[in-house]
């Protein structure tokens, strides 16, 4: 649905942030892009909104480029930054202007998930947290419905319980035509919500894999000494450690192991999964 | 050393599908939520929740009815049952066994222990 | 194609630019009201009528500033770091986005404008008939004049477009200090292109026949400047903002 193909991108006058992304994100899933910060996070899923222009490569959305902005492409993406700021108007008149533009809203479940969030549509957003004003913004992208839902940094000043109502929210939405593309550098935050891993790092896509791919091929916990071949190991004795599966029972992926894994034993651990 | 199989989410979503069986919260032949909403009861992924459900209906634990949702099979306590005396016999016990010997426990005072433990809660 | 221009959507995109600036406009529009008001009345003041002349000098003096400033408002989004991101994600194609701000800010602006210059102008002479006993003379409100001050504003418009787009700050003021550069540059040109042509007259030389020449030259071209500045300049700079903005990246 999405394809990334050959991409390479840099601000002016500066080093590649993006070299030679390769990517291809179908509906279903929940992608999960992680990388430290400043490694093109941001600057990849701009380039997805059309917001950004590659400097050579192509992103298509159903083969139409979306450096292009037109309404019928924009109508299917749907971007919650970072930082942003929302009008001083009450919720609903919010979503009166803006939701007319895609013609898949739905009013029901956007007041829905106002709801779940224990906000009122009378609330001038104005008068809101930042934390807050993400929140209508999660709720109304959720309710454009759009094949492609970009969020940078969605946890980013949601406090602790708001993370869970974060999660219920994203698990109730996915939609199977939905494709939504989370990027954090708080790998915990989203751990049982995405299905696919992304990992960015020096400007590349170092690691493009689904989780069950993963939980097939490799081991994550604390090993010991007889149990197989061990890829990557955190801390000294019986630290937590990634290893080949084989014939170990499946373990839940960690997320934050594999991520460090990942960065230090890049091709180790790709091997391991391709074979 | 102690292992730490942290399980695969999915099974444990079917443990707790099992431990509201066999407390009879669901009981055989009744409707039980929705994907989605265990889903959004767990904070998962639907996808590993659907892994949850598909791994429960091929257990038959739990049947689909299309277009309506999912029930617990109405042999399903005792399925859930054989399942969980498997798992304990198969799994629980050996580790229970090696510490026995490990640490000198005899059958007897296995026994002793047990009985204590049962005229307690009494 | 067919895809990229929607009436629907431009309907939309102005119905929400009218929303959100909704509070800055009526600010703007009450301090004009009250400047429109004062003028007329410390005009009828001085001479017991009010010409409508008179009236429009004042309009024009109202209608075209307060214009220009709402020409940067409804940018003020496309320009903001932390605003231009979900702005431009919306989607509306440029073309829309274009004729949506154009129309706003000039045909439904002046409608606006206009009707209430005409409110306030009657309250304000029907006030000074009641104090002062002023002639009621407040009819050829869309006079030639009148005309005129609206298609200065309908010439100049675009090109203040142009540097709201252009500009992340100070926009106004940048936009200024570039037109003036562009007139100095104009005049430059004129006068070096008026000197080659002219060197057979004798203009310099000859004070007489000098400003009869530049009398001339000024008339030809004030005529050609016309059509120039009015058919070409401002469509040209409306192309110019299409493609400030298809450019645009944040």
């Amino acid at each position: 649905m999405l394809q990334v193909k050959n991409l390479d991108f840099n601000y002016p006058n500066r080093g590649f942030v993006l070299r030679s992304v390769d990517l291809e994100l179908k509906p279903g899933n929940i992608y999960g892009l992680f990388g430290k910060n400043g490694e093109g996070k941001s600057t990849l899923i701009k380039i997805m909104a059309g917001l950004l222009f590659p400097k050579s490569g192509i992103c298509n959305l159903n083969h139409t480029q979306t450096k292009k902005r037109s309404p019928k492409t924009l109508q299917e993406i749907f971007l919650v930054p970072e930082n942003f700021e929302l009008p001083a108007l009450p919720i609903s008149t919010f979503e009166k202007i803006n939701s007319s533009f895609y013609p898949n809203f739905s009013n029901e479940q956007f007041y829905g998930l106002l709801e779940e969030f224990q906000l009122h549509p009378s609330n001038k957003i104005s008068t809101l947290s930042f934390g807050q004003k993400k929140k209508v913004l999660i709720a109304f992208g959720i309710a454009t419905n759009t094949k492609i839902l970009l969020m940078d940094e969605p946890t980013n000043g949601l406090d602790i319980p708001s993370k869970s109502q974060f999660r219920k929210v994203m698990a109730s939405a996915v939609d199977k035509g939905q494709c939504i593309v989370v990027s954090t550098h708080q790998v915990r935050d989203l751990h049982s919500l995405i299905n696919h891993v992304i990992i960015l790092d020096n400007s590349k896509v170092i690691f493009d894999h689904p989780l069950e791919i993963i939980s097939k091929n490799l081991w994550f916990g604390r090993a010991t000494q007889d149990m197989g071949e061990v890829i990557y190991s955190e801390g000294p004795f019986g630290g937590r450690s990634i290893l080949t599966r084989k014939n170990l029972d499946e373990t839940e992926v960690d997320l934050e192991l594999l991520f460090n894994g990942v960065l230090q034993e890049t091709q180790n651990i790709n091997q391991a999964i391709k074979k | 050393m102690d292992f730490d199989n942290s399980k695969p989410i999915y099974l444990q979503i079917v443990d707790f599908f099992y431990e509201n069986i066999l407390v009879k919260q669901w009981k055989e032949g009744a409707r039980i939520p929705s994907v989605r909403e265990v889903a959004m009861m767990v904070e998962v992924n639907p996808n590993t929740a659907i892994r949850a459900f598909n791994h429960l209906q091929d257990l038959e634990v739990i049947y689909n009815k299309r277009g309506i949702g999912y029930f617990v099979a109405e042999d399903g306590y005792a399925k859930v049952l054989d399942i969980k005396r498997k798992e304990f016999i198969e799994q629980n016990l050996p580790d229970v066994f090696k510490k026995m010997g490990l640490l000198g426990i005899g059958l007897e005072e296995l026994k002793n222990a047990y009985n204590q433990h049962k005229n307690e809660k009494k | 194609m067919k895809q990229d221009f929607n009436l629907q959507r431009v309907i939309h995109f102005i119905r929400r630019d009218v929303t959100l600036l909704k509070g800055t406009w009526t600010t703007g529009f009450l301090v004009v009201i009250v400047a429109l008001f004062l003028f007329s009345m410390l005009n009828m003041v001085w001479d017991k009528e009010l010409a409508s002349e008179e009236f429009l000098g004042i309009f024009g003096l109202c209608y075209i500033p307060l214009g220009l400033a709402f020409t940067f408002s409804v940018f003020r989004e496309f320009g903001h770091s932390n605003t231009d991101q979900l702005y431009l994600a919306l989607p509306v194609s440029i073309p829309e986005r274009l004729v949506s701000k154009w129309f706003s800010t000039t045909v439904l602006y002046t409608i606006a404008f206009s009707l209430v210059a005409i409110v306030v102008g009657v309250f304000a002479v029907t006030v000074g008939i009641i104090l002062f006993g002023v002639d009621f003379s407040f009819s050829a409100i869309f006079s030639e004049k009148y005309w005129t001050i609206v298609g200065t504003y309908f010439i100049i418009q675009p090109i203040f477009m142009v540097g709201a787009i252009t500009f992340s700050k100070n926009k106004i003021g940048k936009t200024i200090l570039s037109i003036g550069i562009l007139f100095l540059g104009f005049f430059l040109f004129n006068l070096v292109l008026f000197v080659l042509f002219n060197q057979g007259l004798g203009v310099f030389s000859n004070d007489g026949l000098g400003s009869v020449a530049f009398d001339r030259a000024s008339s030809d071209f004030s005529l050609i400047g016309r059509w120039f500045y009015g058919i070409l300049f401002g469509p040209l700079l409306l192309v110019v903002a299409y493609f400030k903005m298809v450019e645009k990246e944040v």
